[in-house]
């Protein structure tokens, strides 16, 4: 276009006709273009991560928001029943896929740790696939890649952040991001805002300072970073704060909003008073200077290792009568929160499940732990259990419903800790005693539940709502579940042979919708029948 | 295939040759950090990096599994299945990484055994603060244990089957209880078997005779009966006193 536009203005006044015709041919050509839908593919501009159009996918969460809700309305309650499977592809590795895909121009990019593949949305065939050498650093799940442009960024279980063509999967740069050797590993997706690459760390086992880095798309040269918590040595203060999920981001506030972990040691808390700000908090930072703006936390001095790094789902909407810019999540510690995202204040504190570790809710709206229920020597009996009420799975959030709709897992379990446990890392024991998956459908404004799927022993899928009324989720048998999202009844499944650790994300290519799901080593696309569509 | 398998077999001689001649000594130094590589990757989110426990996976420092194995010969199998109902996947590893991750669990036991401070995770010992009357009131009373419980029945002697945290788990929810199930079928025949599998759109059992089978869930009518399920209601009832007290209770069945 450009180009067309440069030679045009070039053309003598005198060739006035001539220009005219070709400015109509330069239109024809577009059109034609366009018609087939094949204009040369140029990467992805970061501009449109904010508003994807349908054919794509384009970050974590799908948009910044994390609500997990797509507007395609061509899969519906009536005709969900001739669901079928589209394509499916084999990773042929023995690790599970946890990751979200990127869908751009048509291709999907997706990862289980060390490996990355680009396959054809449309097909499933492979197109490449890169694998990252032996390393250490734990390779207990991986989330998927973040892209800008024509480049795509991919985090290493020895925390490492590489820039591959997404064209080949060639290397561009790799770059440290944290120091394996100290305890830190990574398995986040990175969150892509305009010319800022942000990316999180993990690292339990030692005490270590969880923190957010900011990295130049093109250079890998750090921007900024922000701290969880003040430098190891400083008295009486906790570690960690891991920042070890995506993040969201309100492009209007231009503030980014993210989850931070528990604090180490993690089961004792004894050296570490207080409530140990900014572990177990949701924050929001600017995103051109890494500067904290706000911060809640879900729970003061945590000693149950419960992360408040689940999606901070952004949602503009009405709260008690007043319209509020807000942002929602249900805590691993048991807690749906609704926070006004422009200044961090609490609208409503409830649990969503069996919780028993809080003497109530503080006028700040955080829960008040029950020091009673600290891991002990002879054991305390806790709700949830340490892998929490939910975890990594996204939820999703249904505006026409009002509904907030979470992979809960009620569980029971006990906590130990004694002084042979020491204060480095671990610092105790806990033991899960059981638990059960089951979906739960959140009234945003009272907290209430409004219906429950079970989903049998365990819940590890991530939640997908579209326009159409449809709830896309996994149970723990294996099968992939398309729900009423105003009933939670069941209108169709799909057995995959393992339970889905990952979240669903759906597309539109060629006027057909996609339902990608990845469950085992395999990933599923559903779509209805060519025929019926 | 046989060729290949020879070619293994070989390429693993001289190593088992080299074991078997110092089976009583410690594996070499090379192979215990190769074992804690691996273990460090692949295994240290759930188990702990020292193997003492870590997110949701058991110490195995303090393992009776591990304690008996020898050179992998009880650990791989589980490596290698996994233990679905606990949550953990099958891993794919050669039989030479499975002698390594055994090498490095046997030393870091040894470790845990002689560490000055003491011991780390749950001893026996620490689950000894309750008191027995209050637990046998407890067991005969508001806990309603004894409705399907008895100490001279089915708990006789069950301390002596079980000890420390396994005993305290399975008091609280007894992970491996069965269930039955009685499908009426369209015929109007009942069937009663042990329930193999459940799910919202099936159900399964193993019958009389020792047969799985299976119906959808939307075409027969069925029951399900599961006595353990009891125990969950219980476990948003106790104080952390009536655990410690009820363990108490239960640990003088012997």
């Amino acid at each position: 276009m450009r180009t067309r536009l440069r030679i045009m203005k070039h053309l003598p006044e005198t060739f006035g006709g001539l220009r005219l015709f070709v400015l109509a041919l330069s239109l024809v050509l577009v059109l034609s273009f366009l018609a087939s839908d094949r204009l040369l593919a140029q990467g992805l501009d970061p501009s449109t991560i904010a508003n994807p159009p349908a054919d794509s996918w384009p970050s974590y969460h799908g948009d910044y928001s994390g609500r997990r809700h797509s507007r395609l309305t061509q899969i519906t309650p009536q005709n969900v029943p001739s669901l079928g499977l589209a394509w499916a592809f084999q990773t042929g590795q023995a690790a599970t896929l946890k990751s979200s895909p990127l869908l751009v121009n048509g291709v999907l990019y997706f990862t289980v740790p060390d490996n990355v593949w680009a396959i054809d949305a449309r097909s499933g065939h492979q197109i490449w696939h890169y694998t990252y050498p032996p390393n250490k650093g734990l390779h207990i799940g991986h989330r998927g890649v973040a892209m800008y442009k024509e480049w795509l960024y991919f985090i290493t279980p020895d925390a490492h952040l590489i820039s591959l063509d997404a064209k080949n999967g060639k290397v561009r740069w790799n770059i440290q991001i944290a120091d394996v050797e100290k305890g830190y590993w990574s398995t986040m997706s990175p969150l892509v805002v305009r010319d800022h690459v942000i990316v999180g760390v993990s690292g339990d086992f030692d005490n270590l300072p969880g923190y957010l880095r900011s990295i130049d798309p093109e250079t890998g040269k750090t921007q900024w970073r922000w701290d969880a918590t003040p430098p190891l040595g400083t008295p009486h203060a906790a570690s960690g704060g891991m920042t070890w999920m995506t993040g969201t981001y309100d492009p209007d506030l231009n503030r980014i909003f993210w989850g931070t972990g528990n604090p180490t040691p993690v089961l004792n808390g004894k050296t570490r008073p207080g409530d140990n700000l900014y572990t177990c908090s949701i924050v929001a930072l600017n995103p051109d200077t890494g500067k904290l703006d706000w911060a809640f936390q879900p729970s003061p001095h945590d000693t149950h290792d419960w992360d408040a790094v689940e999606t901070p789902v952004l949602v503009d909407a009405d709260f008690g009568g007043m319209p509020r810019k807000m942002l929602m999540q249900t805590s691993r510690n048991g807690y749906f929160f609704v926070l006004d995202r422009t200044n961090g204040k609490n609208l409503l504190t409830l649990p969503y499940g069996p919780v028993n570790w809080a003497l109530g809710v503080d006028k700040e709206g955080r829960p008040i732990p029950n020091p009673d229920k600290e891991p002990a020597p002879d054991g305390r009996l806790i709700a949830p259990d340490e892998a929490g009420l939910t975890n990594y799975r996204s939820p999703s959030f249904d505006a026409k419903t009002g509904l907030f709709i979470v992979s809960a897992r009620p569980s029971w379990s006990i906590y130990f800790a004694k002084p042979a446990d020491g204060t480095y890392g671990w610092a105790g024991a806990d033991y899960s005693v059981w638990g059960k998956g089951v979906l739960e459908a959140i009234e945003y404004q009272t907290g209430k539940i409004r219906w429950s799927h079970e989903l049998g022993g365990d819940a590890h899928a991530g939640v997908l709502t579209t326009d159409s009324g449809l709830t896309f989720t996994g149970d723990n048998t294996g099968n992939i579940l398309a729900l009423d999202t105003s009933s939670g009844a069941t209108l169709w499944h799909a057995g995959t042979g393992i339970r889905m650790e990952s979240s669903p994300i759906t597309y539109a290519l060629d006027k057909r919708q996609y339902v990608v799901t990845g469950s085992g080593g395999v990933l599923f696309a559903w779509a209805l029948p060519e025929t019926i569509q | 295939m046989s060729a290949l398998v020879a070619a293994g077999v070989l390429a693993g001689l001289p190593f088992l040759m080299a074991q078997t001649n110092t089976s009583k000594a410690a594996p070499p130094p090379a192979v215990v950090e190769r074992g804690k590589a691996l273990f460090g990757q692949d295994c240290a989110f759930c188990h702990g990096r020292d193997a003492g426990g870590g997110e949701t996976g058991p110490d195995l420092t303090d393992s009776e599994l591990v304690a008996s194995d020898v050179r992998g010969d009880k650990i791989g199998t589980v490596v290698r299945n996994g233990r679905p109902e606990n949550g953990m996947p099958p891993f794919k590893v050669s039989s030479q990484q499975i002698t390594e991750l055994a090498a490095f669990l046997h030393q870091q036991g040894k470790k845990a055994d002689t560490r000055p401070g003491g011991r780390r995770g749950v001893a026996v010992s620490d689950l000894q603060t309750g008191n027995v009357e209050a637990g046998k009131k407890y067991f005969n009373g508001a806990g309603g244990c004894s409705s399907c419980h008895s100490p001279t029945g089915d708990l006789a002697n069950i301390a002596r089957r079980h000890r420390g945290l396994e005993l305290e788990k399975r008091m609280l929810y007894p992970r491996d209880a069965r269930a039955t199930v009685t499908v009426t079928l369209p015929s109007g025949k009942d069937m009663t078997g042990t329930l193999s599998f459940k799910d919202e759109f099936t159900v399964g059992m193993t019958d009389q005779s020792g047969w799985y089978q299976s119906w959808p869930t939307n075409q027969v009518k069925y029951t399900i009966h599961a006595p353990a399920e009891a125990h969950v209601e219980l476990l948003g009832k106790y104080t952390d006193d009536d655990v410690h007290n009820l363990m108490a209770y239960v640990q003088t069945l012997r």
